[in-house]
């Protein structure tokens, strides 16, 4: 066929959408973080374990797609644990989706009336955003992955240069020194580095859309990875650059290493500006993942189109991202959107993923 | 923890705006799918047009059928009716033309002369007496010499080509009509294409004669495979369409498709192919172009071998091309004659003018009002004391001299040749240094729109300058209300449409996205001709390699 019709997209469409809707406001808002709980230059080693363990988790995850190809997480759910257990499940991951939309969008109009548009309403951010990205969302998966995979690119290129600028005021010693504290500081690290990595749920009904389910695994691993990575670099570079003390002081560590020195000779002479304007469009694209998450689940548990459903949801992110009032609370929100990741892959793909091996292997049932 | 409830409960205000989110959301949906849907409802399934044309037989009887041509024809002041005698045999005889449509030369030459001299009927005399079809054979075979010959039997037909320009002849005693002289086309050379001059490349270009246009099309060189499919478009007056391919090479869903949309078109008369392209593109509400419209024969060729569909139209000098992505909006032909190194410099350099002309008074509105801490000092305070005099908000003062551009260029066309370049003396230099002078515009603006501008003129398509130059309006706004996050915002609206955009099935970004590493060879880089093994992936074609 000459035109596609259907709604699948290519195997490294699926990396990307996954790193995207992993990479948001975790730039900004992981060194401090993670430093704060762990206080020793040693985090960068929670973030590669916690990389590895996200990663275990999310093989799970598209494992247990597999089984059901062509089906989302929101369809054979009902096939696995039947139909009231499954409407439950599908309930807790919508609630999900939406309140990490809605978190992701606070923290972005945070910033760009911090940094950009003081005095601006805070409506006057949140709104047209909102509407930009059900625009998009009535395109279809096919549209989404189009534009994801135009502006991630360019996103990771502007963060290596600027990572890589920031060379300029890199000291060793701030990382140093390694393992001093022991291993458990580490261990501590974990939990909130966990939490950055809370999004990747979106591989439940990614699997079911991919043309080739069979590198579903393939596509999970490195859209994990590439995340993982930015990660491990943003925060070497933040702690390098500022040290730990600093970074515990700051409240958004990333953007104030990039205003803490001049590159002179360029138009720019502070980098903050191109990061935030790349950093803006990233949140775009990650915002339109969970918002799409949100849409397609409503759409398929309640079975109408998921045209009414992208209209219907706008209100309801909306409110989730005006419901934390200071920015402590938007700490805490996000906080507890790590911790519900957590506990949502206890109590959703590993319970599945051990029942259809039950049914399926110890009883001989066709599931 | 109820208390915790009803202090994070959202207050009244943000109920409101959630639901103004929606409503405004649901509002905009309502209209734009309103809107689409009529203008989409002007193809209509072609079926239900049949064929209704009127038929009547020629008589054979010489003075009832001139009769009637007669009295459907004489109103027309231009339809001449030569009436003569043969030689010899001495029947009666008429030519029927419109005058000024045929080769007066041809027609006098090879027919009127032949057969109204006795020479050619006194060798074969016997045939004097010969009626009916055998007379006709033997005119055909034997006397008139023109090499397009045909014999019509339905007279309003024959009517029907008189007035396209045929040359009828009706002798006394033969039982149809025949068509003796072709319509002479008004040709004019084929100049050079002025909308698109190359500095290296061919000089030609079409012209408005269909045949001319296919001729040129053939003469690219010798293969089997060109197609050129006619087709007849228009309900009042009937056009012809050349639908042009390689069968070898296109896909053949595509060539479906495309003959599809082209068979529903219902227009009374199609003027240029700005009409097709109208009729057959995916979404019209959008500001992109859908086809690609080009004078040069040598791009259609191109075009064709990639995959593409050519569609000539009688009667103008722009083929379409279908499908276009964005980025063949940003290529020349020339990428292609010239050497790798400069072409692929060539077209990064459009790829970075295209950004310019679409974003640089938005950048300057959000850079000015908003954020003049993120430009280096120095520059800050130049352009803020160049301002200081100017009364106005970036907006205004941006859209003043931006829409005297625009009106700068509009009259730039109507005006005739000597005169245009004092115009852009006056209207640029003078007006421009004046309105500097008079304190409305600051000088660093001046230097924006200029580059906007002159950035517009260099995108190789004309017409997707003229989208780039529509939208940068809309850019401006979005800087004007939200500054630098508007200016985002506008990018990723502009990303987004274009993303959800398909022209004929294929998505507008590819091959930027979805990847097709193996096209990236000819997007920004033009990888030198001898390593472009492969047509563009993203055309499905049949035959995937150029080499053997």
């Amino acid at each position: 066929m000459f035109t596609r019709t259907d709604d699948k997209i290519t195997t490294t469409q699926a990396s990307i959408f996954i790193s995207s809707s992993v990479l948001g406001a975790g730039i900004l808002t992981l060194p401090r973080s993670v430093v704060s709980a762990a206080k020793t230059p040693d985090v960068w080693l929670s973030i590669l374990i916690s990389g590895i363990i996200v990663i275990l988790m999310a093989i799970v995850m598209a494992k247990l797609s597999q089984k059901f190809p062509d089906k989302t997480i929101f369809q054979y759910a009902s096939n696995i644990a039947g139909k009231p257990l499954a409407f439950i499940i599908s309930t807790l991951l919508l609630v999900y989706f939406i309140m990490i939309a809605g978190f992701e969008l606070r923290v972005l109009a945070e910033v760009t009336m911090f940094f950009l548009l003081e005095g601006t309403p805070i409506w006057a951010i949140i709104i047209p955003f909102i509407w930009l990205s059900g625009y998009l969302l009535f395109g279809g998966i096919n549209a989404i992955a189009r534009l994801l995979q135009i502006i991630f690119p360019i996103s990771v290129l502007v963060l290596i240069i600027t990572y890589l600028l920031s060379l300029k005021i890199f000291d060793i010693n701030q990382l140093r020194p390694f393992l001093g504290e022991g291993l458990l500081p580490v261990i501590h690290g974990l939990k909130s580095t966990v939490l950055i990595f809370s999004g990747f749920e979106i591989t439940m009904f990614l699997i079911g859309h991919m043309q080739h389910p069979e590198q579903a695994i393939k596509a999970v691993v490195t859209g994990l990875g590439i995340p993982a990575c930015i990660y491990l670099f943003t925060l070497i570079f933040v702690i390098g650059g500022l040290s730990v003390d600093a970074v515990l002081r700051s409240t958004w560590p990333t953007i104030d290493l990039l205003r803490s020195f001049e590159i002179s000779g360029l138009f720019f002479e502070r980098l903050e500006f191109p990061f935030l304007v790349i950093w803006t469009m990233q949140m775009f694209s990650n915002f339109t993942c969970y918002y799409y998450g949100a849409s397609l689940g409503i759409s398929q548990l309640i079975k109408v189109n998921i045209g009414p459903v992208i209209l219907g949801l706008m209100p309801f992110i909306y409110l989730s991202a005006m419901i934390p009032q200071r920015s402590n609370d938007i700490f805490a929100v996000g906080d507890f959107i790590g911790w519900s990741s957590t506990v949502l892959f206890m109590i959703i793909p590993l319970p599945l993923y051990l029942i259809w091996l039950i049914r399926s292997k110890g009883l001989k049932q066709h599931v | 923890m109820w208390d915790t409830i009803i202090e994070y409960f959202p207050d009244w205000k943000i109920w409101c705006q959630a639901i103004a989110t929606m409503l405004i959301a649901i509002g905009v949906f309502i209209i734009h799918k309103y809107i689409f849907d009529w203008g989409k409802a002007k193809t209509i399934n072609r079926q239900q047009k049949t064929n209704e044309k009127k038929t009547q037989q020629i008589s054979g009887n010489y003075d009832i059928d001139l009769n009637n041509l007669r009295n459907d024809l004489a109103k027309n002041g231009d339809v001449n009716f030569r009436e003569f005698r043969t030689g010899l045999r001495g029947s009666r005889a008429v030519l029927i033309f419109v005058e000024g449509m045929q080769d007066e030369s041809q027609i006098n030459k090879h027919i009127m002369q032949v057969l109204m001299e006795n020479k050619a009927w006194s060798s074969d005399g016997y045939l004097i007496q010969s009626q009916g079809d055998a007379f006709t054979a033997y005119l055909k075979e034997k006397l008139l010499s023109v090499s397009k010959i045909s014999e019509v039997t339905d007279l309003y037909k024959l009517e029907e080509s008189i007035l396209l320009g045929f040359t009828a002849l009706l002798i006394d005693g033969m039982p149809h009509a025949l068509i003796v002289g072709e319509p002479k086309p008004k040709v004019r050379s084929t100049d050079e294409p002025t909308s698109e001059a190359l500095l290296r490349g061919p000089r030609v270009g079409f012209t408005e004669v269909l045949g001319e246009n296919t001729a040129l099309l053939r003469q690219h060189g010798q293969t089997t495979h060109l197609v050129l499919k006619m087709v007849k478009v228009g309900n009042e007056i009937e056009r012809n369409l050349v639908i042009a391919y390689m069968d070898d090479i296109v896909n053949p869903d595509l060539l479906k498709e495309v003959e599809d949309r082209i068979a529903n078109i219902d227009i009374d008369f199609v003027a240029e192919s700005g009409y097709i392209e109208q009729f057959i593109e995916d979404d019209w509400l959008s500001p992109f172009q859908q086809l690609q419209n080009t004078e040069r024969p040598d791009r259609v060729i191109n075009a064709l071998l990639s995959g593409r569909i050519g569609i000539l139209l009688d009667g103008t000098p722009f083929a379409l091309i279908a499908p276009v992505t964005f980025t063949m909006l940003l290529q020349s032909p020339e990428d292609y004659y010239e050497r790798w190194l400069p072409s692929t410099l060539l077209r990064a350099l459009r790829f970075f003018v295209a950004f310019l002309a679409l974003m640089t008074p938005a950048l300057y509105i959000s850079f000015i009002s908003f954020h003049p801490g993120l430009i280096p000092t120095e520059l800050a305070i130049t352009i803020i004391e160049t301002r200081q005099g100017v009364p106005f908000p970036s907006l205004i003062e941006v859209l003043i001299l931006e829409i005297s551009i625009e009106i700068l260029r509009e009259a730039g066309i109507r005006l005739p040749k000597p005169i245009g370049p004092a115009m852009g003396i006056v209207g640029g230099l003078i007006i421009g240094d004046a309105a500097v002078q008079a304190g409305i515009v600051s000088p660093i603006l001046v230097i924006s729109v200029a580059l906007t501008a002159i950035s517009s003129f260099a995108i190789p398509m004309y017409s997707a300058g003229i989208t780039l130059r529509i939208l940068r309006f809309a850019g401006m706004l979005f800087a004007a209300i939200l500054g630098m996050f508007g200016t985002i915002l506008f990018f990723l609206f502009i990303c987004s449409h274009l993303t959800k955009l398909k022209s004929f099935g294929v998505p507008y970004v590819t091959p930027v996205s979805p990847y097709r590493f193996s096209d990236w060879k000819d997007l920004i880089l033009r990888a030198p001709i001898p390593l472009m093994k492969y047509r563009p992936a993203m055309m499905k074609t049949q035959n995937k390699k150029r080499k053997s």
